[in-house]
């Protein structure tokens, strides 16, 4: 059963396009068939933050405007061998998306035997962002643990559960989840940032991974590699306990305290 | 949908500001309650109806004289045409009384009461019991009451007293309006969270919401609004002038409470109230607020 997950936030910058590169490489990790998506007609950045930019040919548009089929469009990750990426187009805008393109799409991806589809949906609430969740079985909603970034959110769990084909079909939620990003413990303590307690408080919901802040993500990007390959680092860990969470494990939290310094670390400072 | 400023301006009502001192104001616009008769047809016959009617109003031509009266067309076989109701408006004039407005009964009797040029009347709570609950004046003939009391139950009309929402300064003199409740339609009840930009309405009745209700979100109802959560966003009840209904949360961080149009705005909530069970309900003009158990 092909599950389509749809990674969205609201508001822009919070790390959709780092989360979706990210965990579809976990599940690609762990054997799945893994399609990811750029939504994001004319400003894509999913190829980049995945590496492959330079071996785009076709495009998510040109697959649905029948000008390509949809292999030749779909990029192979060198890296993992059921990942596959399509790039969204950087020429066209968003009106050259439509519902049922998207949905040819997706019953090829379905009939292809994926396992996941995961969807990185614009920063929004327009038709790039609508038809990025409009087929969700599953949604990951990103947020920062800050004001806009919280009610934006809310926002977007509303129309997740009002304006997407679940909804109206009255087939079963869109199942909801929150992963909060760019936490960082140190200023929580202080008390200058919303801890998880609190946005869990305010948007009515559990999460299912909190990602710190780090230069990783930023060093990743660069080098056109997703996070979670990076084995040094927390943030990697952070997603891959996501990753098991959204595939039903169990896995308490972590990088949610301050790290206590060791002994020599409070003597001799660092 | 009401929006919270179609209800304000709807009502009429001036802001409320907490520190004004009185103004005088060319024109004061107060709630009241009446009691009005619901007149409801059977046939747009005019020759019937002004039988019945003349029947009815032989039994106490004082009370029915020049009597406000609403007509309730949901027992009619089919939706009237304007003219149709023209023509009952005219023999209900013969008859002694005046039509006043239409008794609600969805778009198509709003749609007739706008070319009719009347007011829609809401939450009319008519009597089931027929017959006008006043004393009756000295009969003139002996033979009136006793056909009017005779008259077989397919009347064409029924004449019931009611107390109505509309709005008047005085009451109908002798009227001892039986409020029983007609079909009220049950209350509207939102278990799923009330996210930021969604909007809950719940049209003639009251509204209870089992979940959260979050910042940027509205809910309101004609009735009475409770709210078994946090309650961030903002809340409208009494929302077609109910000045009765109340508002009920389990922890308050409200941004707007408005009651039958009169609203206040919290850019910082009270500590005495904040995050706690709360209830809010209009004492005359002013909104009131108290933790729920005090």
């Amino acid at each position: 059963m092909t599950e389509i997950i749809v990674v969205t936030s609201g508001k822009g910058g919070v790390g959709k396009t780092t989360t979706s590169a990210s965990l579809s490489c976990g599940l690609a990790r762990r054997g799945k068939k893994v399609a990811v998506i750029d939504f994001d007609i004319g400003l894509r950045n999913l190829d980049l933050i995945m590496g492959c930019e330079r071996r785009v040919v076709y495009d998510f548009v040109n697959v649905i405007q029948g000008e390509c089929t949809l292999k030749q469009a779909l990029i192979k990750d060198k890296r993992l061998e059921t990942l596959f990426v399509l790039a969204a187009s950087q020429t066209r805008d968003k009106d050259a998306l439509t519902s049922e393109g998207v949905r040819r799409v997706f019953d090829e991806l379905v009939a292809d035997g994926f396992d996941y589809i995961i969807c990185d949906s614009p920063a929004g609430i327009e038709k790039g962002a609508h038809l990025a969740m409009y087929f969700a079985d599953r949604a990951v909603v990103v947020v920062n643990p800050e004001v806009s970034s919280v009610r934006d959110s809310d926002r977007i769990l509303g129309l997740l559960s009002s304006k997407t084909q679940r909804a109206e079909n009255g087939d079963g939620k869109v199942r909801e989840h929150l992963l909060l990003t760019r936490y960082s413990p140190k200023r929580v303590a202080t008390g200058e940032m919303m801890s998880v307690r609190d946005v869990k408080e305010i948007l009515g919901l559990d999460v299912v991974g909190v990602v710190p802040e780090s230069g990783d993500v930023l060093a990743a990007s660069n080098a056109g590699t997703p996070v979670i390959l990076n084995e040094d680092s927390d943030v990697s860990r952070a997603y891959e306990d996501a990753v098991s969470r959204l595939l039903g494990e169990t896995v308490p939290l972590r990088f949610i305290e301050e790290p206590k310094k060791g002994f020599f670390a409070r003597m001799f400072g660092g | 949908m009401p929006t919270t400023n179609s209800i304000l301006k709807k009502t009429g009502l001036s802001m409320k500001q907490p520190a004004d001192a009185a103004r005088e104001q060319a024109v004061e616009v107060r709630f009241g309650q009446v009691g009005i008769l619901q007149v409801r047809l059977r046939t747009t016959q005019p020759g019937e109806i002004l039988d019945e009617l003349t029947g009815k109003t032989a039994t106490a031509p004082h009370f029915f004289d020049r009597t406000p009266v609403c007509l309730d067309l949901s027992s009619l076989p089919k939706l009237p045409s304007a003219d149709d109701i023209r023509g009952v408006i005219d023999v209900v004039r013969r008859a002694g009384m005046m039509t006043v407005g239409l008794a609600q009964g969805g778009t198509s009797i709003e749609e007739l009461a706008n070319q009719l040029e009347l007011p829609v009347i809401h939450h009319v709570r008519a009597s089931t019991k027929s017959a006008p609950v006043v004393q009756p004046a000295p009969p003139v003939t002996t033979s009136a009451p006793e056909s009017a009391a005779a008259r077989p139950a397919a009347a064409p009309i029924e004449v019931r007293a009611s107390a109505a929402m509309a709005r008047a300064s005085t009451q109908a003199p002798g009227a001892d309006p039986v409020p029983e409740l007609a079909a009220v339609p049950p209350t509207l009840m939102q278990t799923q969270p009330v996210r930021s930009g969604q909007r809950v309405y719940a049209r003639n009745r009251d509204l209870i919401v089992t979940a959260m209700v979050a910042a940027g979100a509205e809910v309101m109802a004609d009735g009475c609004v409770h709210i078994y959560g946090p309650l961030r966003g903002r809340v409208m009840a009494g929302a077609h002038g109910d000045t009765d209904a109340r508002v009920f949360c389990q922890q308050f961080h409200a941004e707007l409470v408005s009651i039958a149009g009169v609203f206040r705005v919290f850019e910082t909530i009270p500590p005495e109230l904040a995050g706690m069970p709360v209830q809010a309900w209009l004492s005359g003009d002013d909104l009131k607020f108290a933790k729920i158990g005090e």
